[in-house]
């Protein structure tokens, strides 16, 4: 089976009675997690055809709807919503930083590689802004660090090295062979000295210029260099100096980028719903306020921007647990869990597609059985 | 606490020392946890999230303790936390600490202070602790 609590989609997951084999503590939090919500209309309980009926009548109404989120829902949802959304003339945003990334890399304009490329052939792996040991789990030793590799038989003791590049001593730092910190808000400046150093300049920075060349030797002398690329670095660095960069690393060597995402499908909505804005989409009360109803599908609008129920426009929420966001709904829809309670198909962060089988088999018939977000997806593209 | 007269501190009548920072969010696998089995609104997950780990010499600063309560303000929202002593060596920046900086775990508690990195200004409070319901105002 598959899991669905992060983007890494680890595909070799066993439920027993009740007890989840091989996931992480994300993961079997996630398998287990049971912390659903009511339907709710005004923030009453009603019954749940009730609230699909009101939700539809609010996005029949609105003349300025946008849909958030959707990172957290099965491909198949994901294309019922972008139906929806173009039949009542509606944006939508997956609500992330890695949005612009993810275009640049379905857009070659930098390179990219899969999971396995990384463990066969990986031998200088930066985490930049990343901490993949509280995110994802098990990336370092199902992919990135630990396990033996095609090209890389000796593992992480002689063949690879491990690089963090982070605001913070993280978790992960504190396994990686060099750590450079960066100064918070000067993200851009350690990216042009790191290019300075690259064509064996000595940069004027106020970083610590031997480190940053050492750094650039290193990194020149890759033979299959990866950058994990989370939320610290594509949340604080304009894309285009990440564009920039990676060109410049692959004038010397051979530099491939993955991003690093937490929602298990997002790389698959971010590429069906390209996101314009320079540096990703993240909500802001500025960009909603055009909207008059917000439908957020698996996404936390409220945990993200607490300012959200102040927000002058209806709020529908469809989610398979309980949320912030639920506490100010205008709509609140359960749903069932993709990969939990809900069969699909996802694309995992390496642009891989991955069959979702249903863990629990309860699928959406049945006696307690949750509807899914796809058959809500439907009724509501039928009803307005 | 007893009542005895003489533990009462008479800078707590004065203005309490403040001190600007910036504050980084960090992702913490045990709160990401918390949220998935106790849920958001849960007294777990606002142990693990409602937390600003600062470094031993701003904690002097603002004359505050390893658990003490601390406000939190920025342009943009304000928040009570309990302050967190950095580890020596696991939160710490190389060698030379994380003055001016304080890390916070991504959730709303941090959230509200604005997008990253945002800079807030921090002080000791005998407030309790910002609950969800009053930073989203529900
Ligand atoms: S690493 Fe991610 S996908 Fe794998 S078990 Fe953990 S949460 Fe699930």
């Amino acid at each position: 089976m598959t899991c669905t609590g992060c983007a890494l989609l680890c595909e070799d997951i066993d439920v027993r009675d009740g007890e989840v084999r091989h996931a992480c503590r994300i993961g079997t939090a996630h398998i287990l997690n049971r912390q659903q919500i009511d339907p709710m209309v005004d923030q009453e309980v009603v019954d749940i055809d009730d609230a699909i009926r009101h939700a539809a009548a609010l996005l029949a109404d609105a003349e300025r709807p946008m849909f958030l989120g959707f990172g957290n829902s099965i491909t198949e949802t994901q294309a019922a919503g972008v139906r929806l959304a173009e039949k009542i003339g509606a944006g939508i945003d997956p609500c992330s930083v890695h949005t612009s990334l993810i275009d640049d890399i379905v857009h070659s304009r930098v390179r990219t590689c899969t999971l396995p490329e990384v463990r066969d052939q990986a031998d200088v792996i930066l985490f930049w802004g990343a901490d993949p040991m509280n995110t994802h789990p098990r990336l370092m030793s199902g992919y990135a660090y630990y396990p033996r590799g095609k090209n890389r038989q000796h593992g992480w003791e002689e063949d690879r090295t491990a690089i963090a590049i982070d605001v913070r001593r993280s978790h992960t730092a504190s396994i990686c062979k060099s750590v450079h910190e960066i100064i918070p808000g000067r993200d851009v400046e350690f990216i042009d000295a790191l290019m300075l150093a690259l064509r064996n300049k000595v940069p004027k920075t106020v970083y610590d210029s031997k480190r940053v060349l050492k750094l650039a030797g290193t990194l020149k002398k890759a033979e299959f260099g990866v950058i994990f690329a989370g939320s610290g670095l594509v949340g604080s660095v304009p894309r285009d100096a990440i564009i920039r960069l990676m060109d410049e690393l692959n004038e010397f060597s051979d530099f491939r980028i993955l991003p690093l995402f937490s929602q298990y499908n997002l790389r698959s909505i971010a590429t069906a719903a390209a996101c314009e804005h320079s540096g990703g989409c993240t909500p802001t009360p500025a960009s909603l306020h055009d909207a008059d109803c917000l439908l957020c599908v698996g996404f936390d609008l409220a945990s993200s921007l607490p300012q959200a129920c102040d927000i002058d426009a209806s709020i529908i929420v469809i989610d398979p647990s309980e949320t912030l966001t639920a506490g100010c709904a205008d709509v609140v829809i359960p749903c069932a869990a993709g990969g939990v309670d809900l069969a699909g198909t996802a694309v995992r962060m390496d642009g891989t597609k991955i069959d979702l089988p249903s863990i629990t088999k309860t699928g959406q018939t049945g006696a307690g059985a949750r509807i899914s977000d796809l058959s809500i997806m439907n009724r509501l593209l039928e009803a307005v | 606490m007893s009542g005895n007269i003489s533990e009462i501190r008479f800078d707590r009548f004065l203005a309490v020392p403040e001190r600007e920072i910036t504050i980084v969010r960090y992702h913490d696998i045990f709160q990401t946890e918390a949220a998935l089995k106790h849920g958001k609104f849960s007294k777990e997950y606002q142990d693990l999230s409602a937390v600003i780990v600062l470094d031993p010499a701003d904690l002097k600063k603002i004359d505050a303790s390893d658990g003490d309560h601390v406000k939190i303000s920025s342009e943009y929202g304000t928040v009570v936390a309990v302050a967190k002593k950095s580890e020596e060596k696991k939160d710490v920046r190389a060698n030379e600490g994380h003055s001016g900086v304080g890390y916070m775990p991504a959730s709303v508690w941090s959230n509200i202070l604005g997008s990253k990195p945002a800079s807030a200004k921090v002080s000791r409070s005998q407030q309790k602790i910002s609950t969800v319901g009053e930073l989203i105002r529900v």
